[in-house]
Order: structure tokens, then sequence, then C-alpha cells
């Protein structure tokens, strides 16, 4: 990139051609304030607050600048001023910030701002952190020269998150522009014009927008506030903690709020975390279960059928002998670990080793919400075996994007923020595969929706694959790929066009258009997350990405361009930490005798070689008597099980269930031993998110009363069992990792801060494979489709008012065509039988969902979606009726 | 076009285009390569079509062109002639911007005040009437004037005023 | 009896609005002379040697403006025509495309080819629904005459031209704010550079001209550049449509040869013909609401650019305000800004608060209740809009106080003295009716 001088109030500094004269400032140590101006957003222009004065070089006759009596180039001035945030800075320009033109300009802009502007700053939340006291303060007059009355505006509330008060607002359009070009809502605008513009939402109804609250984030001043905030605290009296969100995979950064022992409010933070300001609804509102009055205070013992408090250590005792009661009368195989995706890495490291050394089964599965099984390595493989990772810048830059069956309205908002932010600002085009015409999909985003049939997912990377296949293969390919081409190409022979629209429903030009674009783009990324782990034939489907990686350059020998954002906060570190069966830490096979070794030296014991049983398998296993005892770490189980007979089984006929967690959820309640364990905000940690980023988090405020960490009951138990644990802090034990896991070889948690680090040290070998989709389910029915919404309402989500309160209830969601199909209005109560059992649920027409197809979101307390049974093969289908006026009545 | 607008006692909450203009809504869309430009007309077909712009016709323009409701309430709300009220079959809008007012707007507009009973934004209790000031209509020359509906009428004075109100039944 | 020298000169002829009449008239003579006679860069080049401003207000060199044009952009072109005709004082083009919609398409068509436009787009204010119906009778007929389409004139040329009704918004006369507007968004300006004719209508290369501009196209291209230099000054060239109003004999339009000095427009029985009623000039607005005004004492300049500058004001849009010696000036710069704040589109701060307050300012005033000092605050309110707002408009609404407090500041400062007007003939006009 060309550089070019600048001097702004003397300094003379080099940028980059282009560079905004706000941005040069901010390199040369300038303060130029800003108000509409925003990292995020194209310039605007329309406060005014940034002029400065400005000249150019002049030129003479012979385009060579003018030469002065001391030599240097003579300035033009330019005879008014200019807007520092909408000016790119051009070779030998000066810059005057502070001469009395700039300042007297300036000083007016305040003045105007202050026009119209309430003198509320002592009852305004914003006061202490606004941007416009601050200015006033630096730029404004001590007296008003407005005498006259302001106008003034009905203050309102936009729904139960955001608190309107328009005679702060200065109309900088922060809110309104990030709103539609970051988040792609739209949900606000400006009503009427010149003083009487007011930002509101469609003829002042309740903000329709699922992602409320990064309008509240940008507002410089306290025009939008928090309602949930609202009159809490004074930002002063706050301590303000870093750390990272635990609601997805994205890893966003949060600044939490906190006084004394309560989390009051969570922020953005420009600069900071992969996200920087941003943060979606559940980042911004999902903190204050930590606060929760439910939250467990003390360890629980089953006696005499109920749970019962008892201390730390009885609880631990009961639990280490009962465990070891098991594994001698039955074997350590006995034994099963169940969950902890959510957990830092160092607790998920402990919770393997706990297992596997001190117990002595691999049976320990993070991922509980499979339903069949998945090998360990699939979701590496396919994301490039271990190459340098997709980041989010790569993505926000990217040409291409091809999501894969998720919505990340609900599964990874910030990547979708930041794929509609490219969309807007440098032309990304999306191409998003789902049955539902999800939000990415809308036409308002410009992409093209595959909007395959249910069930066709495999089918439809098998047809893009062949797609790209006859494009001619990438001529790159590593060795171990290039290999298997061959067989690839004889299997995917018989993808036709014909059998490509018959399978997926969609023209097999559309297909061939798409594998086209991903191939050609220079700068790419593919999008996958639990719709494909969760997927029936998540194994195949795991495969088939590969193969479509490779095939349309997405994989290449030195890097990966393909992302999965897994279901939880820290799914891929437990991928990377071992929480598989059939891996140590570090992607280390259970059948690999020396990496075996390797770790058993260390742990001071021997490994056991055959690799473990899947999360499904264990509960089959459990539910038949063969496992006898489950450690179930952590989320809402019995909700979210992909089959909740089969669950309740399990529980059932478990001799011992021990399980970790914050509330008496209803898995907890089935427990023999419950350890209450600390929040997200309670502990210290890394985690990995979806652009395999470790980052730090830090402990905003001590455990709850009565609550531990989840690696403290780890070694508790571990301890009582005999083991020479002394992990004093987590960072003890990231610091073990860093010596025995090859993924983390050479780390330490400085080096992961500010901003965390990527890993890409461990190389597993890909392939190519290729299975045949399942026959689709015969029969009549409507196709169930399930996942997560932005407000899936676990025991975490429904103990944040503000999230329980915009997720509103469990509904089913149908197609107007489908809804007159059945009778049924909004409203009216569905019942939905599938092989396992029956839900009633009211419906919501929805033009998003496809004909012959019912969307049910997950994990409604209630309404189980689980209760109908697990997809097999292809998926899952279900009659639907609407059902009896009595229900509707009941409801 | 009959630009007569009925008031309607309360407008329903989902509307759709009627036939008969149905044609036209898809003659403005093509007139462009980007669907978004046909909001303007399709606010004023609908204003036309319902006499005023209900929340409903809002919707049903975001519908139609694929746009969020938000962003066609902030077109509709940014002009001046979209009502999002209901008003009167006439629509008596008087120029007071400075060449009518030196030709004596103000003192027609005060006429009209008495001679209705009504003020500015204000419609008779036989909805007959509404009366607004606006600024200048560019008629300047023909100063005071007045818009009506569609047509202009200019060079007024009470007498010729009272002639007009005379003919709009 | 012809009432102008170009635009104006036939413009009474009975049923000129039909194509038949128009072209036995000699028009679409132009078009046909041009397609397939001249390249586009030609057209360019006479037009620019005609010296034609454009005269939608700020006087721009038009065939400058087409060059700017990028021309091997591989995205569409388009022209738009400004019909919004929403300055104050402006009623030129109404009259002009009621009575002639013909010369407007062809104009459309030629200067869409010049620039390499195959769409044209002609915005009119919401207040014209009726012209817009004309016109539109005008498009269909020439579209039914080949003259549009696909082949206009079986040249090969593909033209297609439509109409677009704005709704009410003086600020979409500006032209980013029009294209804002064309495109289905609030009407509010966008930021310069890029212009218009790099990144404009659907961010395509876009040239924006005034009806009157477009008007004068196919004369010139028929003519000659020189011919059109017939009329004007050296640096003025060619005619110009005034808009008289105010309360002189005979307010109207007028089509004058550029620099005939203001004095004659007003007072020639051949013009206006004097003021009414036994009033005096007091001043004149000369070029639309938002340029400054200027005393009686300086008519004597001439109606061209160059001579307007010279006494601290603008030619403008043309559109002639008369002031007479019995109006308030107070109550007159109230009434402007009145205008300004209604019309100011609210983006940016200096001009949404600051009509918003100058507002609040002039109306105390005017009531009699203005404080000592507030003469001086309104201008440094003025002042201070004046360069920082972010389109013309906040110059626009700050320019007409600059001009008043030059030449009136007495009127002001009385009024914050005695309380009340010097003279006000439109306020006792508007006593006698609630008496
Ligand atoms: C606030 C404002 C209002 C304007 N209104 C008009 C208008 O009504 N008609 C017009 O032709 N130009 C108007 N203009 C000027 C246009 O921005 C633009 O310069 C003009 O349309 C260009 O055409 P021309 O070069 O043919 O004059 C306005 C400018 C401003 C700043
Ligand atoms: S000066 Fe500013 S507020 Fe005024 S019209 Fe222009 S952009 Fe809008
Ligand atoms: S001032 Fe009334 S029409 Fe222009």
């Amino acid at each position: 990139m060309s550089m070019v001088k600048v001097t702004i109030d003397g300094r003379t500094i080099e940028v980059p051609a282009g560079t905004l004269i706000t941005d040069a400032a901010k390199m040369a140590e300038v303060h130029v304030p800003i108000f509409c101006s925003h990292s995020k957003l194209p310039p605007l222009g329309a406060c005014r607050i940034c002029v400065v004065e400005v000249g150019t070089p002049k030129m003479g006759p012979d385009r060579k600048p003018v030469l002065g009596p001391d030599g240097s180039p003579e300035i033009a001035w330019m005879p008014k001023v200019q807007t520092g945030c909408t000016t790119p800075v051009t070779d030998g320009m000066h810059v005057k910030t502070a001469s009395a033109t700039a300042t007297q300009a300036r000083k007016g802009v305040m003045e105007f701002l202050l026009v119209n502007h309430p003198l509320d700053c002592p009852v305004c939340d914003e006061g202490g952190e606004c941007q416009l006291q601050d200015l006033a303060f630096a730029f404004g007059q001590d007296f008003s020269r407005m005498e006259q009355a302001k106008r003034t505006f009905d203050s309102e509330d936009l729904g139960p998150i955001v608190k309107k008060e328009a005679n702060r607002c200065i109309v900088c359009m922060r809110c309104v522009r990030y709103c539609d070009q970051v988040m792609g809502e739209d949900a606000l605008t400006a009503h009427q014009r010149g003083a009487h513009t007011e930002i509101s939402s469609f003829n002042r109804q309740p903000l329709d927008c699922e992602q409320c609250g990064n309008c509240i984030e940008v507002c410089p001043v306290g025009a939008l506030t928090a309602l949930p905030y609202r009159f809490k605290a004074r930002p002063w009296d706050l301590r303000q903690h870093i750390t990272l969100c635990p609601h997805c995979s994205n890893g966003c950064s949060v600044r939490l709020g906190v006084r004394g022992m309560e989390v009051l409010r969570a922020r953005g933070t420009e600069n900071r975390g992969v996200n920087q300001e941003f943060l979606c609804v559940r980042g911004r509102f999902g903190h204050d279960f930590v606060n929760s009055a439910d939250r467990l205070s003390a360890p629980l013992v089953k006696q005499g059928g109920s749970l019962q408090p008892v201390t730390w250590d009885e609880a631990s005792a009961q639990a280490a002998s009962r465990l070891r009661d098991i594994a001698a009368a039955h074997g350590p195989g006995a034994i099963a670990f169940l969950g902890g995706e959510q957990l830092f890495t160092e607790e998920q490291y402990l919770m393997q080793k706990l297992a596997r050394a001190v117990l002595g089964t691999n049976h320990v599965d993070g991922r509980t919400r499979t339903v069949a099984r998945v090998p360990g390595d699939a979701v590496l493989r396919a994301t490039g075996g271990g190459r340098p990772p997709l980041t989010f810048t790569d993505l926000v830059n990217a040409q291409e994007v091809l999501v894969l069956f998720d919505d990340l309205q609900g599964e990874s908002p910030y990547a979708q923020a930041l794929a509609i932010r490219g969309q807007h600002q440098t032309g990304l085009h999306l191409t998003v595969a789902h049955p539902r015409r999800v939000k990415l999909a809308r036409p308002k985003f410009k992409g093209d929706w595959l909007g395959v049939q249910p069930g066709a997912e495999l089918a439809l990377v098998h047809a893009l694959t062949k797609a790209a296949l006859d494009l001619g293969a990438p001529s790159d390919l590593p060795g171990e790929i290039s290999w298997g081409l061959e067989a690839l190409t004889k299997s995917l022979a018989s993808w036709t066009s014909e059998r490509m629209t018959r399978e997926t429903g969609l023209s097999a030009d559309a297909i061939v258009a798409a594998a086209k674009r991903l191939r050609g783009a220079e700068r790419k990324a593919v999008l996958f997350g639990r719709a494909v782990t969760e997927h029936p034939q998540a194994a195949a489907l795991l495969q088939a990405i590969e193969n479509l990686g490779w095939l349309t350059g997405a994989l290449t020998s030195s890097a990966s361009r393909v992302m999965y954002a897994g279901t939880h906060s820290n799914s891929q570190g437990a991928l990377d930490n071992g929480l598989t069966p059939d891996f140590l830490p570090g992607y280390v096979p259970v059948t690999d005798a020396a990496g075996r070794e390797a770790f058993g030296k260390s742990w001071g014991c021997t490994l056991d070689g055959e690799a473990g049983m899947s999360a499904p398998e264990i509960l089959e296993a459990t539910a038949a008597g063969r496992i006898k005892a489950l450690w179930i770490v952590g989320d809402q189980w019995l909700r979210t099980a992909p089959d909740a007979a089969l669950a309740a089984r399990a529980l059932a006929a478990a001799e011992l269930v021990i399980v970790n967690d914050l509330f008496m959820t209803e898995t907890a309640r089935a427990a023999h031993v419950v350890f209450p364990v600390a929040s997200f905000a309670e502990k210290d940690g890394t985690s990995v998110n979806c652009e395999r980023r470790a980052q730090k988090a830090t402990r905003a405020l001590s455990p709850k009363r009565g609550s531990r960490a989840d690696w403290e009951v780890f070694q508790f138990v571990a301890q009582v069992l005999g083991a020479d644990w002394r992990y004093r802090t987590t960072e003890d034990v990231f610091r073990e990792m860093a010596r025995l896991v090859p993924v983390w070889h050479g780390m330490s948690w400085a080096s992961l801060l500010p901003n965390g680090a990527t890993w890409s040290a461990t190389r597993v070998a890909g392939s190519l494979g290729y299975a045949e989709p399942d026959a689709k389910p015969a029969g009549e029915g409507m196709w169930l489709l399930s996942g997560g919404t932005l407000f899936a309402v676990d025991g975490v989500g429904e103990r944040c008012s503000s999230l329980a309160r915009l997720a509103k209830h469990a509904r089913v969601f149908v197609s107007p065509a489908e809804a007159s199909r059945l009778g049924a209005a909004a409203g009216d109560m569905l019942e939905l039988e599938g092989p396992a059992g029956v839900v009633v649920l009211p419906v919501e027409i929805d033009d998003s969902v496809p004909p012959s197809a019912v969307f049910v979101p997950y994990a409604y307390a209630g309404a189980g979606v689980n209760r109908l049974g697990a997809p097999k093969g292809a998926g899952l289908r279900v009659k639907a009726r609407k059902a009896a006026a009595a229900a509707k009545a009941g409801a | 076009m009959s630009h007569a607008p009925v008031m309607p006692v309360e407008a329903p909450a989902v509307l759709e285009w009627p036939e008969a203009v149905k044609a036209e809504v898809a003659e403005a869309i093509s007139h462009y390569p980007v669907k978004r430009s046909a909001v303007l007309p399709l606010l004023w077909i609908a204003q036309r079509t319902w006499g005023w712009l209900p929340p409903a016709a809002m919707q049903l323009v975001a519908r139609t062109l694929e746009l969020n409701e938000p962003e066609v309430f902030g077109v509709a709300t940014f002009y001046t002639m979209f009502n999002l009220q209901p008003v009167g079959r006439h629509h008596l809008q008087v120029c007071m911007t400075l060449s009518c007012s030196l030709m004596g707007a103000d003192r027609l507009f005060k006429h009209l005040e008495h001679k209705l009973g009504i003020g500015h934004g204000e419609t008779t209790a036989d909805g007959r009437f509404t009366l607004r000031r606006v600024e200048c209509l560019a008629a300047c020359g023909g100063g005071p004037c007045m818009q009506v509906g569609l047509d202009y009428y200019e060079d007024l004075d009470e007498t010729k005023v009272d002639a007009i109100l005379e003919k709009l039944k | 009896m012809s009432r102008g020298l170009l635009l104006f000169k036939d413009i009474d002829t009975p049923g000129l609005t039909g194509i038949e009449t128009y072209r036995k008239l000699g028009g679409y003579e132009s078009l046909a002379g041009t397609l397939g006679h001249k390249t586009p860069d030609e057209c360019i080049e006479i037009v620019k040697s005609s010296g034609l401003r454009g005269r939608g207000g700020a006087g721009f060199p038009t065939g400058l403006k087409w060059s700017f044009v990028p021309k091997n952009s591989p995205k569409p072109k388009y022209i738009v025509c400004n019909a919004d005709e929403s300055e104050p004082g402006t009623f030129k083009d109404r009259e002009l495309m009621v009575l002639n919609p013909h010369l407007l398409v062809e104009g459309m068509i030629l200067s869409g080819y010049a620039i390499g436009a195959n769409a044209g787009y002609i915005y009119f204010r919401g207040e014209f629904a009726y012209v817009q119906a004309i016109v539109d009778k005008a498009i269909a007929e020439a579209r039914a005459a080949g003259l549009l389409g696909d082949n206009v004139f079986g040249s090969g040329f593909p033209f297609e031209l439509y109409t677009h009704l704005g709704a009410g918004a003086y600020i979409c006369g500006e032209e980013t704010a029009l294209l804002s507007s064309l495109e289905g968004y609030r009407g509010q300006p966008r930021l310069k550079p890029p212009f218009p004719a790099v990144e404009g209508l659907y961010a395509c290369p876009t040239v924006v001209n005034n009806v009157e501009t477009i008007m004068n196209v196919p004369h010139i291209l028929k003519n000659g550049g020189q011919w059109y230099k017939q009329w004007g000054t050296e640096k003025s060239c060619g005619t110009k449509v005034l808009s008289v109003s105010g309360p002189v004999k005979r307010p109207g339009n007028y089509e004058i040869p550029l620099g005939l000095p203001l004095r004659t427009l007003i007072e020639s029985p051949e013009y206006c013909g004097g003021m009414r009623d036994g009033l005096k000039v007091k001043g004149v607005i000369p070029g639309g609401s938002s340029v400054p005004v200027i005393p009686a004492s300086q008519i004597d300049a001439g109606l061209d650019y160059e001579s307007m500058n010279a006494v601290g004001t603008f030619l403008g849009s043309g559109g002639v305000i008369v002031i007479d010696d019995q109006t308030c000036m107070v109550d007159a710069l109230w009434n402007l800004i009145r205008f300004y704040r209604h019309e100011s589109c609210g983006k940016c701060t200096p001009c949404r608060e600051g009509t918003y307050w100058m507002g609040e300012i002039l109306e105390r005033l005017e009531k009699g209740e203005g404080r000592e000092g507030d003469v001086d605050l309104l201008l440094d309110v003025a002042n201070n809009i004046f360069g920082k707002s972010f389109c013309a408009l906040g110059d626009a609404a700050a320019m007409p106080v600059q001009g008043m407090l030059k030449h009136f500041r007495e009127e002001f400062e009385y009024h914050v003295k005695h309380k009340r007007c010097m003279v006000n003939r439109r306020r006792q006009a508007v006593m006698e009716v609630t008496a």
C-alpha cells in the first residue's frame, strides 16, 4: 500500500493513502473529536464535530508544488473547514485542528448540539461515560445562549430492552446505521426530518429486532439506554472486568460491570476482543443468571430419595467412593463422562484426565447432542486438519461465503454480523444452504439461498462437490488428498444434474453456480456448525464437507477457509482437549501406543488403548445397564439431548449420576450427587472460539457462596480417589497442557494476551471419502426442523430476565400455506406426533418455513421437541394436526 | 384518476392492493433496476387508494418491495405530502412562503380559517375540507396560491377562494 | 406575440404539448440531426463551446460536468432531470414543462446520448403531479413515434425515459438528496466526492441537470455553440428565464439575455412594468430565496453570474423576489427562515439546530420580544452554520440572514428597541380580517 505524508498540527507522519484525517490524527496523537463516525460504519460526515482546516500543496502550471521562500511547499488552504471523518489524506496535506478557525467552528457545532439537549446529566445513565458530556467539558461554554424553549419529544420504551430519550439524541444515526449495516436488522429508522428528526421503530411499535442492544452501545450519548440497567448504577460505581461471553462459539469479549457481588451489565469494548464493541443480545443481556437467587449454594447428595445439602468434603467423598465401588465391581468401563463443551480448556483437560488417568475409562464425550458416533477428529479434518484457520478478519473480507445449514442468527451472531457488514461494505456474496429461509438468506442481503429439502443436506454437499470436481480438481492438493481423487470421482459419478435436482429439490444450475462461485473466489469462507455435527449422518456429512473443501480450494495445503462454529462456547476446546472417546488431548489417538505412553508417563498411569463410547452409545449402554455411573457436566441435558426418552431411561437406570450445574435443572434433579459450580464470570481460564483462537478469560467476581469452579470439583474427587493433583490455579493446569498437549506446545497464558492466539501446530492427515445419503424416511408426515434460535432457553437463558422476555414461549413455526392446509391460525394449538411421543404447541405463522415442514426450536421448557424422538438417517417426520379446542383453552 | 380521498372509519390491520391498481404497481416497479426505488410511487398509489397512509399500507409497500417496514416508515414520514392521518375530501394547501406572503397569503389563510372554522392541520366536521399551511408551491408569480388535490389555484383573493370552496363539494 | 428569445419563443403556440405541433415548429429536428451524425464527444464539445451553465442554481458549466462522466466505465450511466423546482421564488420549470414538455423529452434524449446514458429519469416535486401527467403524455407520444425505446430514430441508440414524483421536500432539489430519494431512501444528501458524474444513481455515473438547462440542449446542438453566444455576456452566455414575484405590476417568467439590468426587468413595460399600488422597491432577492438580498440602490446590476457576485449575491435559480418598502424585513426574514427550518433534512448538526435556533430568535424579534444582543446572536448563529453544514442548504439558510443584516440591520435593531415593526403592510392586512 502506498504511503503518504501528512502534517497535522505540525506533526508530520506517514500513513497509508486513503486514511481519513481523523484516523491519521489518532496516529499522530492529535485528538479530533467524533460523534457520528464509527469504525465499523462508512463515513457519514453529519455531526460536523470533527471539522478541521485542510490545505494541500499549491501546484504550479508545471504540476509541481510551488515552493515558498523557505523552500517548503506553499499550502493552499481550503476556504471552508472540512470534516476530518470523511476526508482522506493526500500526500503533502496539512491539517490544523486547533487553529482559531477550526476551534471556532467546533465550538459552534458543540453549541448547536447543546441547543436542544436537555440538562439531565444527573439522571442520565450515560452520565460519566458520555461523549457529549466529555466534549462539552472540553469545548462547550458554561452558559447557554439559547434561551427559548427547547423542542421536546416524549420518551418511549422500544420493547423490553431499549429505552429511548429522544431529547438527548444528537441524530448521529449510528444506531440506525449499525442496526442496518452491521446487524442487518433495520429495526430502527429516523422519523420526520429537520429538528423533528427522531429515532424510532415502525410506527413506534416495540422493536422488531432479534439482536437488540447494539444500538445502545453505539449511541454516544444517553438517547438509547438499556431498560434492564436503567437507574441501577453510575458508571464510576462499577468495577469493569473484561472476560469472555459464555453463550456461543464466537468467543466475544464482554466488559462486565460489577457492583459488589452483582453483575449489573455487559458491554462490548472498542478495540478489545474479536468482536470489538459488538455484542449480540445474549452477550449483552445474558448475564443476570449469575446473580440469580436460584443458584445452588451447597453440594447435594441424594439421601432417602431426596437431595440434601452436604459439605464439599462429604459430597466429594460420596462421589469418589461410589465411583470407586462401581469401577471395582464392573470395571472402569462402567463409568462415563458427558458434557463439558462450555467449560474452560483447563477444566476440559482435567475432566478427561480424571476419567482416563484416575478412573481408567475412555467413555468421555463432550458432544451430548450428537445422535450418532462421530470421529473425534472429523471436525478438525473438515476444517483443514490443523492448518492455519479462517479468522473473522478473513470472513469479513471474503468475496464468497457459503453457510452450510446453520442459522447464524442463533448459532453465530457475530459471524453473521461480519457477513452482513462485508455484504454491505465490501460486496461479500452469500450463499446460504438451509431448508428455511433464515435471516441471512433474505433478499435484503442479495445472496443466493439454496433452500435444500429437509434431509437432503448430505446430498447437497455431494452435489456441490461433484459440481466443483467437474471444474477440474485444484492443482495443489496435498498427496494424501490427490490419492483419493480417483475413488471420489467414481463415487460421485452418479451425481448427474437429474440426481442433484431429484435429491435436493434444487435446480442443478443453482448448485453448479454456487460451486463455481466458491471455487472461483479468491477469498472465500465456508461455515458450518451444529446442524452438521448433530445431524444423524454427521460423520458422512463432515467427510463430505472435507471433500468439498479440498475440491473448491477452501482447503489448501497452506490454509483453511472452513470454519466450524460449535454448539457451545468451547466446543472446539473440547475436541482439542480430549473430550472425545477416541482421542487424547491434542488429537493423539487413544489407539496410538506411543502417544498413550507419553501421556501415561506424565500422568502416572497406564492408559486404556481402546476407544471409548460416544455420547449416544453411552446413553444406550446406560439404559441397557452396561454403564452404571454417569457424570454429566453442565448443559440442560434432559431438555436438549436428541432423544428425551432415551436420556430419561438412562438416568433412571444408572446407579450413580453426578451432575455439575449452577441450578437445580431437570437433570440435576435426577442426580445422586450435585456439585454447585461457578459461572463463567467467576473463574479464570481459556476458551477456544470458532476461529480456533484460544483466549483468556479473567474472573470478574468470586464464585457465588458455596460454589466452586468445575476444575476444582474434578480435583477434589481425584484427590479423594488418591490422585496426586496439586493445581493451585487453572494456570497451573495450562502449564501442564502446554508441556504435554501438542496443540498447546509452547503457549502460555501471557502469550494469549491481549487478543488470544490461533493454534495450527498439529496436523491431522486429511482424506477423501464417500458415503451414500440415507434414504429419506418414507411415509407421510411433515419434516421436523429443529435447531437453535437466538433465544434458546436453557437453564441459563431462562434466568436472564431480558432474554426470557424476548424469547417468548415455545412455538411451532409453519408456513402460511401449511397453516391453512392444517386449518390452523396463529395461536392455535398444533399437535405433533413423532415416533417417541407427542407435543402440543401454539402455532406461529412464518413464511421462512418450507412446505411440508414444521420448525420447532430447541430447548424451551416444557416443549421439548426431543420428546418426539431422535432423528434417524436423513431426518425425522412427524404428523401434525390441529389440536382439539380444549387444548387451546388450556394453553 | 380520482383524487378525492375517502376517509376510512378504521383502517384494517392487513391491506392488499385492490385489483384495480395492481397493474399500476407492477408498472411502477418496472421503471427501476432496483425495486426499492418504487417506494415513493407505491406510497403515492397507496395514498390515492386509501386517502391516507395507514400503517398497514406502509407494511403493504414494504412487503411488495421486500423492504423492512421501518425503512418504509422512515421514508414516508420524511416527506410532507404523505398523510399519516386521514384528511378531508379536499385538502386545501395554502402557500405561505415569502412571495405569496408578500401578496397576501396570510390574510387569505386567516380568511379560510374563519370561513371553515378550522385551523392549520384540522378537518371540518363534515370531513369535507382539511386546511394546511404549506411552503412554496413554485407558483410564486401567481401568489397567493393554493393547491387542492392535484390542482393549482393562483392569484387568489377572498372572493375567488370563496367561489372555489363553493365548487368543491 | 413571443414571450421570449429561445425557450419562451413559441411557447404559447396552441397545441404545443402535442407532438405534431411540436414537430411542425422544428421539434425533434435536433435529435434527427444529432443521432447518427454527431458523436457523443462532439455533442459535449458543442455544449462546452456554448458556454451554457447550469440553470438550477449553482451555474456550473454544463459541458464540463458532462465531460466528467467516465468514458469507459462498465456501469450503466444515467441522465437525471431535476424538475424539483423547490427554491422559493422560482417557478420557471413548471411553466416550461406544462407548455412545452416535448422540448424536455428531446433534451433528455440528447443529453443522455451525449453522456452515454440509456436511461433517464425526470424527478418532479410532489406537488407537480399534474405536470408529471403532462410530461408522461409527451413521453408516451415520443415512444409511439419511435423516439424512445430500443432504437431511437432508427439510429441504434437505445434510450428509455421515466418520470418520478417526489413527495414534499425542498432538499430533494439538491442533486445528491434527489438521487437518494429516487433510489427510495429518505431524501438526504450524500457525501461528495464521489460526485454524481462518477457515482450517482445506483452508484453509477450520473448527470443531474435542471429542466431549463436540458431544454437549452436541443437548441444548442442544432444551432451550434457560437450561435447560443449571441445572447448574454462573455462569461454568462445565452438566455435565462427569470421568475419574478412580489408586488410588481406583472409578475411572471421572463426570458432575458443574460446581463440585462435588474432594474430593466423590474421597471420596463416590456417586462414587469414597475411596482403596483404605489409601492417602491426596498430590496430584491435576485436568485431564489437562498441568495442574499440586495437593496434598491443596487438594482442597476446586470442579471448575469458575475455582476450579481459583484454586488454580493448570486443569480442562483433566477427567482427574483421583489420586496417593497412597506414590508418589514424582520417579518420577511422570519418567513424565509421558517421555510428553511421546515425543510432542513436534519442530517447535519449546524443546519438542523441552527435553523431551529434562528427561527426562535426571529420569532421573538418579530413578536417584539427581542432582547439586547439578539441581532448579533442571530448573525453569529448564521455565521456558525455558513460553510459548516453538510450540504448547501445550510448555506442557503444562512445567506438570507447575512444579507438582511448587512443591508437592513437597522430594521432589526428597531424591532429590539421599539418592540414593533417600522412598517408592516402584511400584518395590517391580516388584522383587517380579524376585525
Ligand atoms: C438545497 C438545494 C436545493 C436545490 N434545489 C434545486 C431545484 O429545485 N432545482 C434544481 O434544478 N436545482 C436545485 N438545486 C441545485 C442542484 O443541486 C444541482 O446543482 C442542479 O440540479 C444541477 O443542475 P444544473 O447544473 O443544470 O443547474 C438545489 C441545490 C440545493 C443545495
Ligand atoms: S445542511 Fe445538513 S441538515 Fe441541512 S439539508 Fe443539508 S445535510 Fe440536511
Ligand atoms: S412563495 Fe408561494 S409559491 Fe413560492
